[in-house]
């Protein structure tokens, strides 16, 4: 599972690898964010991480020609992925989920049916994108896999739980999306007022937990629990 | 040395107005958009001028009318957009620079060319810092951006200046259509026919162009498949399915799902931040 290397500039360069996002790439590419950041951190301008991809923003094109030189070759062991699940209380009444309805419906399954499919895996964190504190996960079963919608809400609720494609997220505060809505959470996902604003990290993991709406209208804890697996 | 912090006050503004500087660029991995100015070239011209350090906040601004009374002696630069300024109601058009007084009011008018304007001050702005940037940007700064009543601190000066004489700011450099891009890391899933539609096409730029992404109105039809989100940068341009390119820009956020076909040059960045809606351009591959 050695990642080949393209040079997109001559200071942006990214690592690939032609695998679907799974936890033993993560485990890889994790692996490689540690070594860039120790070995390369002095001639990197900043490193993303995404699914399938590393991005590297170099300081010099010379430093990207060496890294293409030496880097390919190089065979590095996975990083073991952290053992802490986040257990996020979820509401997914149908007054916060605006599309939990219409979707079951599509889905030919029950609202509770649906719950429990969301609510059963426990879902890797890979990396956060989109808005500042949103986190992409992977783990969604496949029969919740669902087109995003034609036409994005002009306005998402902070803490809304949705459905896209493949994905399900938490929208971090209010904000335009294309996502089903299919409950709302009471954590704060980003606090920028915080020392570290969000409290997870690239390779937990995340557990919903249902709640109901008595429990969410008194919610009062912005950072939720974690296990160890 | 008079170390009380001056203030311009604003005493009218549009919409569109910030302060920014080069970004913040160590917290995308949570997920922060680096935000900075939308033109890099304008904006290095604006500080080099009055010889401040290169990461120095200026004021972007994209709309006349713009009005600021400054409480203490400074000195203001500007660059980017051609715009009509007025010092307390009369014309200036010399120079690269203007020393103002205590009481000076600056006021902008017409904007003849480009699209963001970008006021320097000696010193730079003495806004707030959020994660090492006084870039503005909604959530992480205390201001989303700068609205009429606001005050803007920043340091005075004592003494006027030696400058000697530097060019005149020039703006051809953004008029013509030519943007160069390189290869995006999705670029050989399109077939040759859409990467010579994309290398032959003008496109024109949409009025749905904003600090985050400049879409084009002209669509490039495809079947592509929506990709496993991955990284974006400014400069990136992706393809949606719909056909619509969009070349995102400072604001956007960090990753994307839509296949990323161009990667803009640095240069080019700053070219295509500076044409208005209805401009057209052209992509040349390096």
């Amino acid at each position: 599972m050695k990642p080949s290397y393209i040079q997109i500039t001559p200071n942006l360069g990214e690592l690939l690898w032609k695998l679907p996002p799974s936890d033993e790439l993560l485990a890889l590419q994790l692996a490689y964010m540690d070594f860039l950041q120790t070995d390369w951190a002095d001639e990197l301008h900043s490193l993303r991480l995404g699914f399938t991809r590393i991005s590297l923003q170099w300081k010099s094109s010379i430093s990207q020609e060496k890294f293409n030189r030496l880097v390919p070759n190089h065979q590095m062991s996975p990083k073991p992925l952290s053992k802490k699940v986040w257990e996020i209380p979820v509401c997914y009444a149908l007054e916060l989920g605006e599309d939990l309805n219409e979707l079951a419906k599509e889905k030919h399954m029950s609202v509770e049916e649906l719950i429990t499919l969301h609510t059963s895996p426990t879902y890797r964190i890979h990396f956060f994108g989109f808005l500042p504190g949103f986190f992409y996960l992977n783990g969604l079963h496949p029969l919740l896999h669902a087109p995003r919608k034609p036409i994005p809400r002009l306005s998402v609720p902070s803490g809304s739980v949705a459905i896209g494609g493949s994905q399900t997220g938490i929208y971090p505060r209010e904000s335009p999306g294309g996502w089903h809505l299919i409950g709302q959470s009471p954590v704060v996902l980003f606090d920028p007022q915080r020392s570290s604003p969000v409290w997870a990290k690239s390779g937990d993991q995340v557990k919903f937990m249902p709640i109901d709406l008595a429990k969410f209208q008194s919610w009062s804890y912005d950072i939720p629990t974690f296990y160890l697996s | 040395m008079n170390l009380s912090l001056g203030k311009a006050r604003i005493v009218f503004t549009a919409p569109g107005t910030s302060i920014q500087d080069l970004g913040r660029h160590h917290v995308a991995s949570i997920g922060i958009p680096s935000a900075g100015v939308m033109d890099q070239k304008s904006y290095a011209w604006a500080n080099h001028v009055l010889q401040n350090e290169e990461n120095a906040a200026v004021l972007e601004i994209s709309q006349p009318g713009l009005t600021l009374v400054f409480d203490y002696p400074t000195e203001l630069s500007f660059a980017g957009a051609k715009v009509q300024i007025f010092l307390n109601g009369e014309a200036y058009n010399s120079g690269n620079t203007l020393l103002i007084q205590a009481e000076d009011e600056v006021k902008l008018g017409k904007f003849y060319s480009g699209r963001w304007l970008y006021m320097g001050i000696k010193s730079g702005f003495a806004t707030e810092k959020f994660y090492e940037s006084r870039s503005d940007f909604p959530f992480i700064s205390r201001k989303f951006y700068r609205e009429t009543g606001d005050y803007l601190p920043y340091l005075p000066i004592n003494d006027s200046p030696q400058r000697n004489a530097s060019p005149k700011w020039n703006t051809s450099w953004y008029e013509d259509e030519v943007i160069v891009a390189y290869r995006g890391p999705d670029w050989s899933l399109l077939n040759g026919e859409l990467q010579q539609q994309l290398l032959k096409g003008t496109f024109r730029i949409s009025t749905q162009s904003n600090r985050m992404g400049i879409q084009l109105e002209d669509l490039l039809p495809n079947t592509l498949p929506e990709l496993p989100t991955n990284p974006v940068f400014p400069g990136t341009v992706q393809l949606s399915s719909g056909g619509k390119l969009i070349v995102l820009m400072r604001d956007a956020g960090v990753t994307g799902g839509y296949p990323r076909i161009l990667q803009l040059s640095e240069d080019s960045i700053s070219k295509i931040a500076q044409k208005r809606p209805g401009e057209v351009v052209r992509f040349h591959l390096e």
